[in-house]
């Protein structure tokens, strides 16, 4: 008995104990010091803007997150004395970092990525004009360094996220280590689909005045409304993750390609829909890509659909709704006026009806 | 020809406008207009109506027309802040979509269900030479009438409502309405669910067909979901007489007094179909001073 009791506690010590080395992990990170002034919530200052900047780095969000193995003057190199400057430069993530991913010889960089990203059509380009040039993305527009959630393994297939590790680790020895081990240490996780969308669509895309200023077509100005209002973006709204969020068509496994749809380099292009539309809808044809992905029912686009839609549907909804419903009120009132009550009561539902006609 | 055979030819020889407040049955009596408010009903039903396939059909039906029209109109109007919480009710979005297709295969099946049972009802009928088109479904003429009649009576400008067949007007109205829309829908969302097959039928411009194949499905349910919240659920159960419910839906039976008011010629045929009921509406009769008095009374309003 005092054996047994001795046994769990020894276990519970050490489950604690592990629990506990866990947070002690967090501090060991920190081989530069910078947390020695950055470790303070109100380290702040007023910008030339007007604006408080606040330094502050919450290291136990930091850990935590993709970067946290990354050491600060990895990303941010110029800083070369402590106390340091003001920064004036900004963060490039094309910086090759000391750090060796698995199976790598080189060190690590984002520079292939970044190298695709700036073929696509969020590149600044010289010839923008100064709202565009300011409306483009950059790296971190979209790479907020989040705490990523977790998706269903059985949904996305293994080649699917493989396909995305290699955009920027080398496939020999990664591929193996992904398919053999790598699901099983830890859960797959991936940004929402309704958080893409929500990327794309706020402050820009979504942005009606905003895409009508940067001169962009019909088309694509209500792009975010009318694909809110198909199948795709009716289930992503809904939290599907298998329905398809607005780079499961606009990009290909590089995420980052994104082009105009009249560049045959475009995942959406006339002559490459068939191969994209294959990998969700097996079973394709010539005819089923023509069906329109962001559907629209208003006016200039489609007048049959509209008028039946506003016209004739709404009508004969309205017109049978309030006929019948006018003439069962109408019922009531005369049934109750002739003597009915509501229930039946002892066999009738008809009061004082002494004598007949 | 029978007594009631009679009666029913005269009501259907265009008399219905002008009624006879009596109704004589020969074995049975003169019988009033208004007799419905003089008769003992037990609320679980006293008269046939419908037949035990009628009844699992309707049963198999309503359940699945409430998952698919919960999970459905929570998809449609996915942007509504309740959305989400019904989507997540249903197990989440992808279980939803699961729950839609499998009720919607069952409800294909009541239909067919259905189909089956009136084609062969109806082919037993005409071999046994009882088939009368009065007694189903199929718009007529009369209904027409008795519509117009009905809306004389509930402005008060009729005493009676007009004797009425086993379906009156407003049940052969949703009738077709769902013969429509079970149509609409069951098409559409065969559209909605097989897109690569659908283009290739209308290969000239599948995006139309597939816009029209939404839209239609969403708005054909909608209609539905009003109609059968709002109108069905009051008419059947809500209204004077009928609350709190009518057990029709579960015992395939209906009231005495229902049957008397509002399918009164139904009635007629229960009279010369059931030995009971005539004994039953005999001694009634005898009982409030209407026994059979040969040559007194006629069909006019005395």
């Amino acid at each position: 008995m005092k054996l047994k009791n001795l046994l769990i506690a020894v276990l519970a010590i050490s489950v604690l104990g592990s629990g506990l080395n866990g947070f002690s992990e967090v501090t060991a990170a920190d081989r530069e010091n910078c947390l020695m002034c950055h470790k303070y919530p109100n380290m702040a200052r007023i910008g030339e803007d007007g604006l408080e900047r606040n330094y502050y780095v919450d290291e136990h969000i930091f850990l935590n997150s993709l970067h946290g193995e990354v050491g600060c003057r990895e990303c941010h190199p110029y800083i070369k004395k402590f106390p340091h400057d003001p920064v004036t430069e900004k963060v490039d993530c094309a910086n090759e970092c000391h750090i060796k991913p698995p199976f790598a010889e080189k060190n690590f960089s984002h520079r292939e990525i970044i190298d695709v990203f700036k073929s696509s059509e969020h590149e600044k380009k010289a010839e923008d004009s100064p709202l565009m040039k300011q409306s483009k993305p950059d790296c971190k527009y979209c790479h907020l360094n989040p705490l990523y959630k977790r998706v269903d393994e059985n949904i996305i297939s293994f080649g699917e996220t493989l396909d995305r590790c290699l955009n920027c680790h080398q496939k020999k020895g990664v591929a193996e280590a992904y398919l053999h081990m790598t699901h099983r240490l830890r859960h797959k996780t991936s940004r929402d689909s309704r958080e893409i969308v929500s990327l794309c669509a706020e402050n820009c895309h979504g942005d009606e005045q905003l895409m009508q200023k940067l001169g962009a077509s019909a088309a694509a100005v209500e792009a975010v409304e009318t694909y809110r209002e198909s199948i795709h973006g009716k289930m992503t709204a809904l939290g599907s993750e298998k329905a398809a969020d607005c780079i499961s068509c606009h990009a290909s496994s590089l995420i980052h390609d994104i082009y105009d749809k009249d560049n045959p380099k475009s995942t959406i292009n006339k002559d490459n829909l068939l191969t994209l539309c294959k990998n969700c809808h097996a079973k394709i044809n010539p005819y089923f890509v023509r069906i329109a992905v962001h559907p629209s029912i208003k006016e200039p686009h489609n007048p049959v659909l509209f008028l039946i839609s506003n016209m004739v549907l709404r009508t004969i909804l309205y017109g049978t709704v309030f006929g019948l419903m006018g003439l069962l009120f109408l019922e009531s009132y005369r049934r109750k006026k002739d003597g009915i009550g509501m229930k039946i009561k002892s066999g009738s539902s008809w009061r004082n009806t002494k004598g007949l006609k | 020809m029978t007594a009631a055979e009679e009666a029913l030819n005269a009501v259907h020889g265009g008399q219905t406008d002008v009624e006879g407040y009596f109704t004589y049955v020969s074995g049975v009596g003169y019988i009033p207009r208004d007799i419905y408010k003089y008769v003992k009903s037990n609320p679980f039903g006293d008269l046939p109506r419908y037949s035990v396939h009628i009844v699992i059909q309707h049963i198999l039906i309503f359940t699945t027309f409430i998952a698919l029209a919960a999970t459905g109109i929570a998809l449609h109007y996915s942007d509504l802040f309740w959305a989400p919480y019904v989507i997540r009710l249903f197990g989440g979005i992808d279980t939803s979509q699961l729950i839609h297709r499998s009720a919607a295969f069952v409800m294909i099946g009541a239909s067919v269900y259905h189909i089956l049972t009136i084609v062969g009802s109806t082919a037993q009928k005409i071999l046994k030479k009882e088939f009368d088109i009065r007694r189903t479904q199929v718009p007529l003429p009369k209904d027409l009438f008795d519509l117009i009649h009905d809306i004389k009576y509930f402005l008060g400008l009729t005493p009676h409502r007009p004797k009425m067949e086993k379906f009156m007007y407003k049940q052969k109205i949703h009738y077709l309405a769902i013969l429509w829309g079970s149509f609409v829908l069951i098409s559409a969302g065969t559209a909605l669910l097989f897109p690569e097959h659908i283009a290739l039928l209308w290969p000239f411009d599948p995006a139309f067909l597939q816009d029209l194949a939404r839209i239609m499905h969403a708005d054909e349910a909608i209609m539905a979901l009003i109609i059968i919240a709002f109108w069905h659920l009051s008419n059947v159960h809500f209204v004077p007489g009928r609350f709190p419910a009518q057990w029709t839906v579960f015992t395939g039976k209906i009231t005495r007094e229902h049957q008397l008011e509002e399918h009164f010629l139904e009635y007629l045929r229960n009279l010369s179909e059931i030995p009971e009921e005539r004994e039953y509406m005999r001694s009634l009769l005898a009982e409030l001073g209407f026994a059979e008095r040969e040559g007194s009374l006629d069909e006019t309003r005395p």
